[in-house]
């Protein structure tokens, strides 16, 4: 379990480092279950930082967010580091990142959390709607998460509650850190991403028409794109106008097609963190597509995003004897 | 009325897009017909400059504007123009073909060779192929962009 104390402590004395602009991590949000990210820039901010298994957030997207504004002549850009709070699946995304040059090593500190799990919001939002105070979720020793509502405290075994990624997550350890808070998590056996399997099972027409429905309602607001830490292309494929590859009109044809790009871009490159499907507004299982490509992936070429840095990207790479058993 | 489906159904021609590397397949379907080699006319050719260009967004899109069946054909391992093309673009349409079963559209629909600028016969043999196995599993419908003018 992390030690709020000790979270705060490290992040004053990382955001007190000359080298170091700012730090994001978690604060408590105002309302329900909702967590925010709070951004130090001096150490008295550093004071609304917390930990608890609702930050399911994958913070590994600020870095990139942060705008080069065109240099005068003669001017030199700024190199300051800016410190993260990452979780397992959040060190694996800036891994990824640092691989495929989106970001150097040395542009970040990271402050790693050994991760236990962390809340799906959807699932906890179902269970005790309506919430218009922020409640704090603490995990005990025997699985289960404890909170209080109104004075009553409810007791809730960690399986209904927890996000079905992080019960199949093989990594809940950082594997890139410069500080651990923290010990680091015993090494327990994943579950088998289970819906992927399901839908397997079905036959071509069951399967068309289960993702027809989901795409169906998709309204292409691109929050999936924008909540992930490895869609950070400049321009994305999607919003090019000449050529023009997805139109913008809401329909099936041109939903599919996003969604089947949207996944493809992802192909070796996911790290499952499932902040993509957290964020969608219509329920579409985007993490199905995700784990679904991850394990093809694995299987016919060994190979897994996110994590060696000196690794070469998955579909910039070849093996000449990839299998081709589909090439005639 | 089942004999008018029967004859619809014989009359079905797929529409295919095939996407060819320049120095390779172009030149074996160009040997094809300069050999008068007959094959079917369903394949509609793309010149592409390798294989490995082939965006899989390109297959995607062809589905969209009413292509039947998507052939991408680049040199054989080892022999691409460009040292590594083809091996980069079997890895691509390996995921892809996967990822689009997974949805529910049938692999088949999408189909890689290696045809190199000799082999017009082999040309000849992987279009009849492709167009009969299309036929057989009828127009893609799933995603097409409806007509809006």
């Amino acid at each position: 379990m992390v030690e709020n104390k000790e979270l705060i402590k490290v992040v004053e004395e990382t955001v007190s480092r000359d080298d170091v602009k700012y730090v994001v991590g978690y604060k408590r949000g105002t309302y329900g279950f909702q967590i925010k990210p709070a951004f130090a820039y001096s150490a008295k901010d550093a004071k609304e930082f917390f930990y608890s298994p609702l930050c399911a957030k994958n913070l590994a997207t600020y870095p990139l967010l942060e705008e080069k504004l065109p240099l005068r002549r003669g001017e030199e850009a700024e190199h300051k580091k800016i410190g993260i709070v990452v979780k397992g699946c959040d060190s694996r995304a800036i891994i990824q990142i640092i691989q495929e040059k989106g970001l150097e090593r040395e542009d970040v500190v990271l402050i790693g959390i050994p991760c236990k799990g962390v809340i799906d919001p959807k699932k906890i939002a179902k269970r005790f709607p309506k919430q218009s105070k922020f409640v704090d979720v603490e995990e005990n020793n025997n699985d289960e998460y404890i909170l209080e509502i109104g004075g009553t405290s409810h007791k809730i075994p960690k399986d209904e509650l927890l996000s079905d990624v992080c019960k199949s997550c093989e990594y809940p350890n950082p594997l890139l850190y410069d500080i651990l808070i923290g010990e680091a998590e015993e090494e327990f056996q994943p579950e088998h991403f289970n819906r992927v399997d399901e839908l397997k099972e079905k036959t071509i027409e069951e399967r068309w028409e289960y993702w027809e429905k989901h795409f169906q309602n998709c309204i292409r607001c691109y929050a999936c794109r924008e909540a992930c830490p490895l869609c950070y292309c400049k321009t994305c494929m999607v919003d090019l106008l000449e050529p023009q590859w997805v139109r913008r009109s809401v329909n099936l044809s041109e939903n599919t097609a996003w969604n089947v790009m949207r996944a493809f871009h992802l192909a070796g490159r996911c790290i499952s963190c499932g902040e993509c499907e957290r964020a969608c507004p219509v329920n579409i299982p985007l993490m199905e597509l995700n784990k679904f490509v991850e394990k093809e992936v694995k299987e016919m070429f060994n190979y897994t995003a996110g994590l060696d840095t000196e690794e070469k990207p998955f579909l910039g790479s070849f093996r000449p004897d990839d299998p081709e058993d589909f090439i005639s | 009325m089942s004999t008018q489906k029967n004859t619809e159904l014989e009359e079905f021609e797929p529409n295919i897009i095939g996407f060819l590397c320049n120095w390779c397949s172009y030149a074996g379907a160009d040997l094809a017909g300069t050999s008068r080699i007959q094959y079917p006319p369903n394949v509609k050719i793309i010149k592409v400059m390798c294989s490995g260009r082939v965006n899989p967004m390109y297959i995607i899109n062809a589905f969209q504007q009413g292509a039947d069946g998507v052939l991408v054909s680049g040199c054989h391992p080892g022999d691409c123009h460009y040292t590594s093309g083809n091996y980069l673009a079997r890895r691509r349409i390996a995921t892809m073909k996967k990822l689009l079963e997974f949805l529910g559209i049938e692999p088949d629909r999408v189909r890689m060779t290696w045809v190199s600028a000799a082999e017009g016969r082999k040309y000849a043999d992987v279009v009849r192929e492709l167009t009969d196995d299309i036929k057989k599993l009828g127009p893609m419908t799933k995603f097409r962009r409806e007509k809006e003018w």
